[in-house]
């Protein structure tokens, strides 16, 4: 069993020559085999090898953990296609604790449109079941969803079904399974709700993946954007009593790349004291992108249509990010530069008691927009301390260190600031990488986390090349997601930084995929 | 696992509310066959402390208790009650006795009540009288009644397969005390009747057909009748909550229809009366065809054929068995029954 790619708390398997998620007994080698003696359960196949299921749930009440009914190879979540969506999302969460990493988990009998979301959320095998049913009541499968067709038929359906589990597994291995569920989320509510339901469980135990996020409505609940707009609890400008300046963001990300940032930033380049202007980007989903985060997943990879109105959710989403943010505490004043958002930015940030300078301009990068920037730039700065470009790259490390690695980041601000941003260093301890969007951990930085408390793979003592692999995990410490960076201890000595690959239990389970993607090796 | 069961089919149950100790449940009147000629039998429910066994654990599909007085009822008003019900039994040949327990359990309905109904029912011209009992209580010293119509004992089986007695109705049945219970009661002159369940909870529908036909063939050698029982959802029990959340549904009409075909040759009268039949909390079709089934059943039950009827759900119905082998409940998607027509959701 090799897991090939992780989204959300979904795994793409390689196993028995077949890969899941598959439906039994809509696609080749893999089906049902029915029980032998009444109650047994029966068993599955995959390829050659045939596995036993556990027995049927008789007598057993659902609704109550354990959840999971288990065989050795196989987790079967009875009742998946009938519970209602929290009692669904309290079993699936107590998937790991109850089964572990290396049984496959089967709901059984449930709807193909709740399938890329269950997947999603960590179920293996599927089956042909419903499809059947459908099939016999005259609907046929297409996309996930029934049409009614009187030409319908049991073993069309379940060719359609493979063709939709194809798809799923395709999204899974592209890191677009998010999208998936959110395009069937949007005409069926049983899956809105689950999703809904199922945020905290992914953005606390969910793989992360820096994949660009093509946003539609529902992504406001994606689990890294959640994260995202939580992080910026953790942000601080680069110095006290610097002049927060709101732009609009950009339509190419990372911002400062886009043509309108490069002409807000040769605007303000000429300006004396420029430096003591944080620029803060203004953005649907995220809220809030100060420009030493700009580089990061997700700020560097969203799509979303702007559209110049903002709604309700929007308003709110904007009131809770700068309430993070804290500008009445960390800011002289704010100018608004942001265009269609400027005026609720600074009602918003009046309301707090920031004294605001609206520069009023309809379209922020024309030359009239510009030529508004500059002077209430120069208004504003007037009277406000100077900041050197060295005190400017030390606060920008900080605030970006600290979002990346919160608590555990206190070791590395012990080191010289070398640089300029984007381009930062930490003396000895990380650098600036553009595939991060912030800091890679050296070996002596991943081994000053591990020191305080931060995430440690104990690996097996052998020559360490290329990446670590499952097979040589003996253990971990610390607390770490699949997509995070930790250090590699081999003998008691940190040999190595990378990124996780895998959540820290399934690493230890599993026998064989890749655990850590080596970054740099001491 | 057992614990497990013991516990949700208590967790299911509530105290029964309060009734008057001195009227009878209920009382109806309903045709039967006796000695092969078409009768009006007189029905009575006593209002007892009810089944023992519901008491302690109870059986996964029952919901007699909600009917019984867990202090028990005195003599005094079991006589109470008996003065209303007599009266209705007047010119009837055949009666039905019921409690929501075993009449035959002397702790349940003192042996002298019990008597003086027999002699006062005898007295009353009615030659033959229906009791239900658990088989511990079948027992002649039980039925010791003097003068008295003959009597038929009914005994719940519900299933001749121990995994399903125990994991699927929790009843402690064992099938020894069974064959005793009959043999006890044909000893004592009374005729056999055995309750055998179709689709008790856990069941998928094509398990629960074959299970029914076995019970049946199984317990016809020691019994003068079956009533197939399609089971009901009846209130405060785990049916209820298994049928609420939408884990099991009540079984077909068609597989009513199956189980009868099945055991036409096994000896003894076999027949069905689905209680609640043609609603969703009773044995269903599409809902086109259960009234034409249903009739055809009472029919049948009456000495007439089994009912033969044509509809589109039959289809969907054996789609549904061919899954038999690999469904791990008795749930079937929400609405497949009527094909989902006019369904609040697919
Ligand atoms: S089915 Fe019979 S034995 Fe079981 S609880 Fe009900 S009355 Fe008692
Ligand atoms: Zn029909």
């Amino acid at each position: 069993m090799e897991p090939l790619a992780h989204e959300g708390l979904g795994r793409l398997l390689e196993l028995h020559g077949r890969r899941t998620p598959l439906a039994l007994g809509a696609e080749a080698g893999a089906k049902l085999l029915s029980e032998k003696a009444l109650g047994d359960g029966g068993a599955l196949k995959l390829g050659r090898r045939k596995l036993a299921l556990p027995s049927q749930p008789l007598g057993r009440d659902t609704a109550q953990a354990p959840f999971l009914a288990l065989s050795d190879d196989v987790a079967v979540l009875d009742g998946a296609a009938s519970h209602d969506p929290r009692q669904l999302l309290a079993a699936l969460r107590a998937t790991r604790e109850e089964a572990g990493w290396r049984r496959l988990l089967y709901t059984p009998a449930v709807e193909p449109a709740e399938m890329p979301l269950l997947a999603y959320l960590g179920v293996d095998l599927f089956d042909s079941l419903t499809a059947e049913l459908r099939g016999a009541a005259g609907y046929r499968l297409e996309q996930g969803d029934w049409i009614p067709d009187a030409g319908a038929t049991t073993a069309g359906n379940r060719k359609a079904l493979a063709g939709w589990l194809a798809r799923i597994r395709s999204a899974l291995e592209q890191g677009r399974l998010r999208e998936l569920v959110e395009r069937t989320a949007l005409h069926n509510p049983r899956v809105a709700q689950l999703l809904h339901h199922s945020r905290e469980l992914l953005a606390t135990l969910g793989a992360r993946r820096a994949v660009e996020i093509r946003a539609g409505a529902l992504s406001l609940g994606h689990p890294a954007v959640t994260e995202w707009r939580h992080s910026l609890e953790r942000f601080t400008p680069p110095a006290a009593g610097m002049v927060l300046l709101l732009l609009p963001c950009s339509a190419r990300k990372p911002y400062h790349w886009s043509a309108t940032h490069r002409r807000f930033h040769r605007t303000l380049r000429e300006l004396d004291n420029w430096l003591a202007l944080h620029v803060v980007s203004v953005t649907s989903p995220l809220g809030l992108v100060p420009r030493e985060l700009e580089m990061l997943h997700p700020a560097a990879h969203y799509d979303v249509g702007v559209t110049g109105h903002w709604d309700a959710n929007e308003h709110a989403m904007f009131g809770r990010q700068l309430e993070r943010l804290r500008p009445e505490d960390r800011y002289k004043k704010a100018i608004v530069h942001a265009g269609s958002a400027s005026g609720l930015l600074a009602e918003l940030l009046r309301e707090r008691g920031v004294e605001v300078l609206e520069t009023g301009a309809e379209r922020p990068a024309s030359g009239a927009g510009l030529g508004a920037l500059r002077a209430a730039c120069r208004t504003a700065l007037r009277g406000v301390a100077s900041l050197s470009g060295r005190d400017r790259s030390r606060g920008e490390a900080a605030g970006l260190a600290q979002v990346q690695f919160g608590e555990l980041a206190e070791p590395l601000l012990a080191a010289a600031v070398q640089g300029r941003w984007p381009r930062l260093r930490l003396e000895g301890l990380a650098n600036f990488s553009p595939r991060i969007g912030g800091f890679a951990l050296t070996v002596q930085g991943a081994a000053a986390l591990a020191a305080a408390g931060g995430p440690v793979i104990e690996a097996a003592e052998f020559q360490l090349r290329g990446d670590l692999f499952a097979a040589g995990v003996i253990g971990t410490r610390g607390e770490f997601r699949n997509g995070e960076q930790v250090a590699v201890e081999q003998g008691g000595e940190i040999t190595a930084a990378g990124i996780a690959r895998m959540a820290p239990g399934e690493m230890v389970a599993m026998e064989r995929g890749l655990a850590v993607e080596v970054r740099n090796r001491g | 696992m057992a614990d497990a069961f013991a516990e949700f089919v208590n967790a299911a149950k509530q105290e029964p509310a309060a009734h008057p100790l001195d009227q009878p449940v209920a009382t109806w009147t309903e045709r039967e066959v006796l000695d092969g000629e078409q009768v009006e039998a007189g029905v009575a429910i006593l209002r007892t402390r009810g089944c023992y066994w519901s008491i302690r654990e109870g059986c996964a599909m029952c919901g007699y208790f909600n009917d019984t007085v867990p202090g028990g009822v005195s003599t005094e008003a079991l006589q109470a009650q008996w003065a209303q019900v007599l009266p209705r039994l007047a010119g009837k040949r055949y009666a039905k006795i019921y409690t929501s327990g075993s009449f035959l359990d002397p702790t349940e309905v003192p042996l002298d009540f019990a008597a003086q109904a027999m002699a006062e029912m005898h007295a009353a011209g009615v030659e033959k009288v229906l009791v239900e009992s658990l088989p511990e209580f079948v027992h002649a010293r039980h039925m010791d009644y003097g003068a008295a119509p003959a009597l038929e004992v009914a005994i719940g089986l519900e299933s001749a397969t121990p995994l399903v007695l125990d994991k699927c109705v929790n009843k402690r049945l064992k099938w020894d005390g069974f064959t005793r219970a009959c043999a006890n009661a044909h000893t004592a002159g009374a005729s056999v009747k055995a309750y055998v369940l179709l689709k008790p909870p856990f069941l998928n529908e094509a398990q629960a057909i074959d299970d029914a036909v076995a019970s049946i063939e199984r317990a016809a050698p020691h019994v003068d009748k079956v009533s197939l029982n399609p089971v009901n959802v009846q209130r405060n029990t785990v049916v209820e909550r298994l049928f609420r959340r939408g884990e099991w549904s009540a079984p077909w009409l068609w597989s009513v229809v199956e189980v009868l075909r099945r055991t036409r040759e096994c000896g003894v009268r076999v027949y069905s009366d689905p209680t609640g039949g043609g609603t969703q909390r009773g044995a269903h079709n599409c809902g086109e065809c259960d009234q034409a089934l249903l009739d055809g059943l009472t029919a049948h039950r009456l000495g007439g054929p089994l009912p033969a009827a044509a509809c589109d759900c039959r289809g969907r119905w054996k789609a549904l068995l061919a899954q038999g082998g690999v469904r791990r409940d008795g749930a079937e998607p929400w609405g497949y029954r009527r094909g989902f027509r006019g369904g609040r959701r697919f």
